[in-house]
């Protein structure tokens, strides 16, 4: 007799599956090396196995990278064509395998395009073209109830626009990306320059030009000055600060004349508007809002905010995350994952308010047909949770929680004070009732402002008034958050990989750093498309893609004619960049050159004043350390450096003279002093 | 032709990193001029280059004209 196959994305899932569904009376055993689950249930017999995310990968038949244009890309098992998926190989075997036996075949893998293509590819690939009669399992989280639930209604079909859509989109990313790579490094390799990988994927390069067009910005401003003009009056003893009605006065001999105009003369109170106004509730994450809202509070990048979510979700703490959606339909059990929450020491008061009230949670704009907005499950964590998991889950449950609550109310205050002619502002505010910012705690971020105590009519007495000369700003560069945003907004990339495109950017040399400062490398990449090859770094065609996988996802076909147009509009950008290729080559090499020096010196030896510090890595053990030019005849000096982490030279140490650096990583970047013996140490 | 400044490949004696800072240099000073009153060209770039928010080929830019 036969059996279910039943096939999930990760290991952690099918683990997770085979445990609910059989009560936790599954049984593992190994095949092909791969941890596989089986059980009886209503008397049919199901087994439980796993790929590890995609375990199929795009590449062409040739893959010589000095070789292109390549248009004939074929699906390879993902061991055979990117040496980090060494296991790719097992589970494939392992899945074929178990196919063979298997009556029925139900996709259990996460309901989304890269879900539906993983699965698709394994359905197609492995269990020998059966992707179109197999049975789809759609859950949200992976507890218990909700993995009974799906499989109690198991869909009849899988979604084939999803998996049309998502293989499509990996072929067009693959030909764009390798032509391009390869059409860029062979320009470099042909300038003399060793082999390096210079790559500008399909979001890549209207990314990087979001970067370069601020960098440039930055780099071309030139300060404006003006003066802002405040105030200090007495009313009864006490001091009101308030500022001109004009923000900027735009000369210095306009500011003088306000301030000897205002000094010692009297003000009067001529207005004073107080007013209430709701603060509503914000909406349920989506992925996005989260990863803006975790690098907000937390300092974590959105990659590093994706993978965590991630693993809350295989813990089944929390629902899948990479969702678009901002609503949490009433379908969910809503009430059963408060009161799972209100066994929570921390939240319970909220929680039980919340089971009290009956409220019902406000729903953001953004919709996802495939998932509710990202919520906790109401399950307690099995294991203690790590530090950024601890962090994240409490923002994910105060989030929620929030979304219950009433609308806020705060008082806010305005007062007109004139001098002469001459006006100033003074403004306060304050919270008159919390509801929601009670829930969402220390997130909320709403500050008091103490409100005057003044009325209509007061007099006052100018104690002082100061003119004090400012400077425009220059623009800030993005960060990680507002980088996404701008992604968003301009609708490139998806939900599940804007945050890799930004740590590719960082990998390639192009950026580099917390602040995402754009490497010589970075703009002249840049420089050399927008000149050659506009439409690669542009944002019109990579939207338009997308805007038609996304009537792909829908309607389950025409796919082909896309990649067909994406082909021909890479065909006709490479016939560009290739009649360029020695200018190309030339500039985009000496930009790697000088970027690549300006990465390893760390500064002047602070021993022989004459070398320079260098970053290095030894070749017997791979760990990286700085040493000086002149080793090691005329100078020894060398210091560990931390092993991981992007490593920025701020300035000289004042105690020591040795590079002070600063460290990014996966949290907030920190900044030490590389000299062990450095006095500033002992302090 | 190399730019006289960085030394980046250039269609006259500055790059065009460095042409597009000389012309916000000179966009901006007019500004200046108004604000203080009075200001002569050197102080002006003495100013801009010791301004913390000015952009680092802006201060470049200002340094270069400076030596003219």
């Amino acid at each position: 007799m036969g059996y279910t196959l039943v096939i999930c994305e990760k290991p952690d899932a099918a683990r997770r599956v085979a445990s609910a569904l059989s009560d936790g009376t599954s049984k593992s055993a190994l095949v092909e090396g791969t941890s596989v689950y089986s059980f009886t249930l209503n008397g049919e017999e199901f087994v439980v196995c796993a790929a590890q995310g995609h375990v199929y990968g795009i590449s062409d038949p040739i893959d010589e990278r000095t070789v292109y244009p390549v248009f004939d890309v074929e699906w390879y098992p993902s061991n055979l064509v990117d040496d980090d998926s060494v296991g790719a190989g097992r589970r494939v075997s392992a899945i074929k395998k178990l196919s063979s036996g298997a009556t029925r075949l139900v996709n259990a893998c996460d309901f989304d395009a890269e879900g539906e293509t993983i699965g698709h590819n394994l359905l197609r690939y492995a269990c020998g073209g059966r992707e179109a009669d197999s049975l789809r399992a759609k859950f949200s989280t992976l507890t218990e109830e909700d993995l009974k639930r799906a499989f109690d209604s198991l869909e009849p079909e899988p979604n084939q626009g999803l998996a049309r859509a998502g293989r499509a989109r990996h072929s067009i990313d693959f030909v764009w990306g390798v032509n391009m790579s390869r059409a860029l490094s062979q320009a470099v390799l042909g300038s003399g320059i060793r082999y390096r990988t210079v790559s500008i994927g399909r979001v890549q390069g209207p990314t990087l030009r979001f970067l370069a067009d601020r960098e440039r910005e930055i780099r071309e401003f030139v300060p404006t000055p003006y003066w802002k003009i405040s105030g200090v009056f007495d009313v009864n003893g006490k001091k009101v600060a308030a500022a001109y009605a004009q923000e900027k006065i735009r000369t210095s001999a306009a500011a003088k004349r306000i301030r000897e105009d205002c000094l010692g003369e009297g003000a009067v109170v001529a207005s004073v508007k107080r007013r209430m106004v709701q603060v509503g509730p914000p909406p349920p994450f989506d992925i996005g809002e989260l990863q803006k809202e975790v690098y907000r509070i937390f300092g974590i990048s959105p990659s590093r905010t994706l993978q965590i979510a991630e693993r809350l979700y295989l813990g089944a703490l929390i629902s899948y995350p990479r969702t678009g959606s901002q609503k949490l339909p009433p379908s969910l059990n809503l009430r059963g994952i408060v009161a799972g929450i209100s066994k929570f020491q921390e939240y319970s008061r909220i929680a039980d308010e919340i089971l009290r009230s009956g409220a019902k949670p406000v729903q953001g704009p953004k919709s996802d047909p495939a998932h509710p907005a990202i919520h906790p499950t109401g399950e307690k964590p099995r294991h203690p949770l790590g530090r950024f998991e601890s962090s994240i889950f409490d923002l994910v449950v105060r989030r929620f929680l929030a979304a219950f609550g009433a609308s806020a109310r705060r008082e806010l205050v305005d007062v007109t004070i004139m001098v002469g002619s001459h006006k100033f502002v003074a403004s306060g505010g304050r919270t008159v009732f919390q509801g929601w910012m009670d829930h969402y705690g220390r997130y909320a971020g709403y500050r008091d402002k103490e409100i005057l105590q003044i009325s209509e009519g007061d007099r006052l007495l100018t104690s002082s008034v100061d003119a004090e000369e400012k400077f425009e700003l220059k623009p800030n560069r993005y960060n990680p958050g507002s980088l996404l945003e701008k992604m968003e907004r301009e609708e490139i990339g998806t939900k599940a990989t804007r945050a890799d495109i930004i740590a590719t950017l960082v990998d390639r040399g192009y950026v580099s750093g917390e602040n995402m400062e754009v490497s010589e490398l970075g703009f002249v990449v840049i420089d050399v498309m927008e000149r050659f090859a506009p439409t690669i770094v542009g944002t019109g065609l990579t939207r338009k893609i997308e805007e038609k996988l996304e009537v792909v996802e829908d309607a389950g076909s025409g796919e082909a004619m896309i990649l067909r147009e994406t082909i021909r509009t890479i065909a006709d950008q490479l016939s560009v960049l290739g009649a360029e290729e020695d200018a190309l080559g030339k500039e985009i090499g000496s930009a790697l050159e000088m970027t690549t020096a300006k990465q390893f010196v760390l500064g002047r030896c602070p021993v022989c004043k004459s070398g320079e510090l260098r970053l290095i890595t030894s070749r017997a053990t791979g760990k990286r350390f700085a040493g000086c030019s002149n080793y090691p005849s005329a100078c020894r000096a060398s210091s560990p450096l931390p092993q991981k982490g992007t490593i920025k030279v701020l300035k000289a140490c004042d105690d020591c003279s040795w590079p002070v650096i600063s460290v990014t990583g996966r949290g907030r970047p920190w900044r030490l002093c590389i000299n062990q013996d450095c006095p500033g140490r002992k302090k | 032709m190399k730019c006289l400044i960085c030394g980046r490949d250039a269609a006259g004696e500055l790059c065009r990193h460095h042409v597009e800072a000389k012309e916000k240099l000179q966009a901006a000073y007019p500004r200046w001029v108004e604000a203080y009153g009075e200001m002569g060209w050197a102080e002006y770039l003495d100013n801009v280059k010791r301004n913390v928010q000015t952009g680092q080929w802006a201060k470049e830019t200002a340094e270069f004209l400076q030596g003219d």
